[in-house]
């Protein structure tokens, strides 16, 4: 600084520096806003109250450099050095700041943000001179501009960050912004999103035409249905609310919301699929299902019951279920309906029969159970039906069957009963409780009889019977005897015929038994025994006379021819008398007829030559036989020797029965007539002896042969009554 | 033929013609016939004579069993033999074993047996009654 420069140049006109630099203080202070001066080395040289204030300080003049503040920040915080700050650029190199803003630090710590104009002062050859610079407090305006840009920021992270997708689509539809949510909803990056025709992804081109044309008459959209197109081609349903913003009645652009809706649509289609599938099923079934309600009237039906009952829905879509019933089953089903309704019953099932408008009846199986709701209260009763008419009818007819057959075993003769595949009596017949002498108890098993026996008498348990074989090893067991006790004690054999009873596929269901009674048997078997022994012993004793017959006529025969007769004829004579005999079963023989037999065929049938007579006697075995062998050892001599040998000979039998010391005694007269004369035999012959022997002997009685020259006479007596040997 | 000479045998036989054969059987193999009865208290009477040998005893005599005739015989140790067509089926257990003829028999069968039965071996005593 210096005064001679200063002075000269007085006379003319001072430079802006000089100007502002001569002026009263005063004057700088009337200046509205803080204003101070450096010199061009910068340095202080003036400044206003207004400056002081702002830098909270007053520094001496030509001691402070470019700023009278305390310290100074740039805007962002980093300190600045006053050496730096737009002033000091002003003096060096007389370059101009227009609204820098610039933070300035009091000596109290406080701040403010200032708005700097600075401008260099120049003198009459343009060399800088120094510089002013005006500021001003910005702060309150500043923290104002703050809070803008902060809210900008909560709406924007509002906008980009909330769950529901958002677009901004300009009055051309140009899709201006998307956040996030709508991008991820549909897989796009926001480079490929952004800046393209909103119609480009939505999938029904009427449809974003619509949305358009009403968002441009400014109409609102409140979630309206469309449908977009995700990048990986899949079609999102969604919901879109939007509003246009119109500024100076010009469309600017719509805010859009995007509601995903795809989730919900497809749970949506998936319940109604589910829906038109059981309808489906419903009408489709072939057995009836009617929904009714608490009275029972029907609600739905479907086509098979309306079939069922001849009925059409409409007719039965006005009726209750108990109208068709058949009076029979009404009051039961209405009675158990009730009680479901009332919830006592879960379910129940009943068979009924259901009229037909024809007048005909169906056999109905019905299973009827109740949609409840939450609480449990009735909502309706759901009724399934099958038409059992023809299963009945079957039903019946294996019933009848089933009845005819135990008819049948009830008929049979023989002792029939059932058991269970366990072994339990199910079922006995008449016969079984007489050959078994007692009625099954409940629980009997295995067999109805109440003792069993081996045909040996050793006892037989129950369970190890042949029933029990037949039963435990699945076969029929044949070809076996058992013995039954009853009660009583007495005793039946019998021979079991068990059977096992299958079903059509193997499966065991029990077993049948037939007793068949063989005491009978048992006992003709033994009496055939007996009778075989006996006849046994004939044979024998037959054959023995037979032998004796042969070796006593051989030892008295004259030759070869006189045995063969002699034998025949006896021969004859003995078969003869077992005809007889067996004629009556050998319980004896009439003697008018026995003597008939035995002189008839000798005499030729000449009745008038012979004559036999006497009364009605009935002869025992063993007088018959030996009283035949002597008639015929009579007869022959006669036919030989005797009143036979010649023509006009005579013979007469003639009986009669005397009672004598408590005896009978058969008296018989042989009585020859007419033939030659008789001369007795030189010896006596086997004839003889044999006659002899057979009365005398065997039969006790009496026996005297006479060859009478006129004719042979015999008397025989035979006692027919002997007292039993002792 | 002489086998048995002197043998004095009891018959008893209820059929006549059967009897004569064996007493001829008998005679002929030398044997003495001392009874022949056709009934049992003709046989009782001679089971009890002295001076028997053999009896020839036929199962059934009119319908009665023979054995006590046996009883007696057996107790006299009289050696018997029946001659049955029953067979030895037809004998009660006390007399299983017994020597039987069976009818009808040869001349041979009839001597075999009698001589079995003479044999002291084949002739119980009373104490196995």
């Amino acid at each position: 600084m210096s005064n001679v420069e200063e002075f000269p140049a007085a006379a003319r006109k001072p430079t802006e520096y000089d100007a502002l630099v001569s002026a009263a203080p005063t004057a700088l202070d009337a200046i509205p806003g803080a204003v101070y001066i450096c010199d061009r080395d910068g340095w202080l040289v003036r400044y206003n109250t207004e400056a002081a204030e702002l830098w909270g300080q007053s520094p001496a003049l030509g001691k402070a450099r470019y700023c009278g503040s305390h310290r100074l920040f740039q805007l962002d915080g980093t300190p600045l050095a006053h050496a730096d700050c737009p002033m000091a650029d002003a003096v060096r190199n007389g370059t101009a700041m227009r609204n820098a803003e610039v933070i300035l630090e009091k000596p109290d710590g406080s701040r403010i943000t200032a708005l700097v104009n600075i401008r260099a002062l120049k003198g009459h050859h343009g060399e800088v001179q120094g510089a002013i610079n005006c500021f001003q407090d910005i702060s309150a305006h500043k923290a104002l501009e703050q809070e803008a840009a902060r809210k900008s920021q909560e709406l924007e992270d509002f906008f980009e960050n909330s769950a529901i997708g958002l677009h901004i689509v300009s009055g051309e539809g140009i899709i201006q912004r998307a956040n996030k949510a709508e991008l991820e909803l549909l897989g796009y990056s926001a480079d490929e999103y952004v800046g393209r025709h909103i119609a480009e992804f939505h999938a029904d081109a009427p449809v974003i035409g619509d949305i358009l044309h009403r968002l441009s008459c400014g109409e609102k959209l409140d979630r309206y249905q469309a449908r977009l197109r995700a990048k990986d081609g899949s079609i999102k349903h969604v919901l879109i609310t939007s509003n246009s913003r119109v500024e100076d009645g010009k469309f600017l652009n719509t805010r859009c919301f995007t509601t995903d809706m795809t989730e919900l649509h497809r749970a949506e289609n998936a319940r109604r699929e589910s829906e038109e599938r059981l309808a489906a099923t419903y009408e489709a079934a072939t057995v009836g299902i009617a929904e009714a309600d608490r009275e029972g009237r029907l609600v739905r039906v479907n086509d098979a019951i309306c079939k069922m009952l001849g009925r059409s829905r409409e007719q039965l879509l006005k009726m209750s279920f108990l109208d068709y019933t058949h009076e029979r089953d009404r009051a039961e089903d209405q009675a158990l309906y009730q009680r479901q309704v009332r919830g006592e019953l879960d379910s129940y099932v009943i068979r009924k029969q259901a009229v037909k408008p024809d007048g005909s009846v169906v056999f109905l199986d019905v299973y009827s159970s109740s949609v409840r709701d939450e609480d449990g209260g009735f909502n309706y009763g759901v009724r399934v039906i099958q038409d059992v008419t023809e299963a009945k009818r079957m039903e019946d007819r294996i019933r009848e069957s089933e009845r005819h057959m135990r008819d049948l075993l009830e008929a049979m003769p023989a002792a029939v009963y059932t058991t269970d595949a366990a072994g339990r009596i199910t079922f006995f017949n008449r016969a079984a409780v007489e050959m078994s002498g007692r009625v099954p108890q409940d629980g009997d098993s295995w067999c109805v009889t109440w003792r069993l026996y081996e045909p040996d008498g050793t006892p037989l348990p129950h369970d190890k019977c042949p029933m029990a074989v037949a039963l435990k090893e699945g076969r029929a067991v044949r070809g076996k005897e058992a013995i039954a006790e009853r009660p009583d004690g007495t005793r039946v054999s019998f021979i079991p015929y068990p059977t096992p009873l299958h079903d059509a596929d193997g499966r065991l269901l029990g077993a049948i038994n037939m007793l068949v009674d063989i005491t009978e048997r048992k006992q003709f078997e033994e009496q055939q025994k007996v009778l075989i022994d006996e006849l046994n012993h004939r044979v024998k004793n037959t054959l023995a006379t037979v032998q004796s017959l042969a070796a006593q006529t051989a030892r008295h025969a004259e030759s070869l021819d006189d045995f063969g007769g002699r034998f025949e004829s006896r021969l004859v004579a003995l078969a003869r008398a077992h005809d007889l005999l067996t004629k009556r079963h050998w319980s004896g023989a009439l003697l008018k007829t026995l003597a008939r037999e035995v002189l008839g065929p000798v005499t030729g049938g000449a009745d008038d030559r012979m004559k036999i007579d006497g009364p009605d006697v009935n002869l025992n075995p063993r007088i018959a036989l030996s009283l035949t062998m002597a008639l015929n050892e009579l007869v022959t001599n006669a036919v030989k020797y005797g009143a036979l040998a010649s023509q006009g000979g005579r013979l007469s039998l003639v009986w009669q029965l005397r009672h004598e010391a408590g005896r009978v005694l058969l008296g018989l007269e042989w009585r020859e007539q007419g033939g030659a004369t008789v001369k007795a035999p030189a010896r006596r012959g086997f004839g003889t002896m044999l006659m002899q022997r057979c009365i005398e002997r065997d039969l006790r009685g009496e026996f005297d042969l006479a060859f009478d020259p006129a004719g042979v006479r015999c008397h025989m007596a035979i006692p027919l009554d002997a007292p039993a040997e002792a | 033929m002489t086998a048995f000479a002197g043998l004095k045998v009891l018959v008893v036989e209820d059929e006549g013609s059967i009897a004569l054969l064996i007493e001829s059987m008998l005679e002929d193999l030398g044997c003495e016939i001392v009874v022949s009865a056709g009934h049992l208290t003709e046989a009782r009477e001679a089971a009890a004579m002295a001076g028997l040998n053999l009896a020839v005893l036929d199962v059934n005599i009119d319908g009665q069993p023979v054995f006590p005739i046996a009883d007696i015989l057996r107790h006299r140790r009289i050696p018997f033999i029946f001659s049955t067509g029953y067979g030895e089926q037809g004998l009660p257990a006390s007399l299983k074993g017994h020597l039987v003829l069976s009818k009808p028999f040869t001349l041979a069968d009839l001597k075999r047996t009698i001589s079995a039965a003479l044999d002291p071996s084949h002739n119980p005593g009373p104490s196995q009654v």
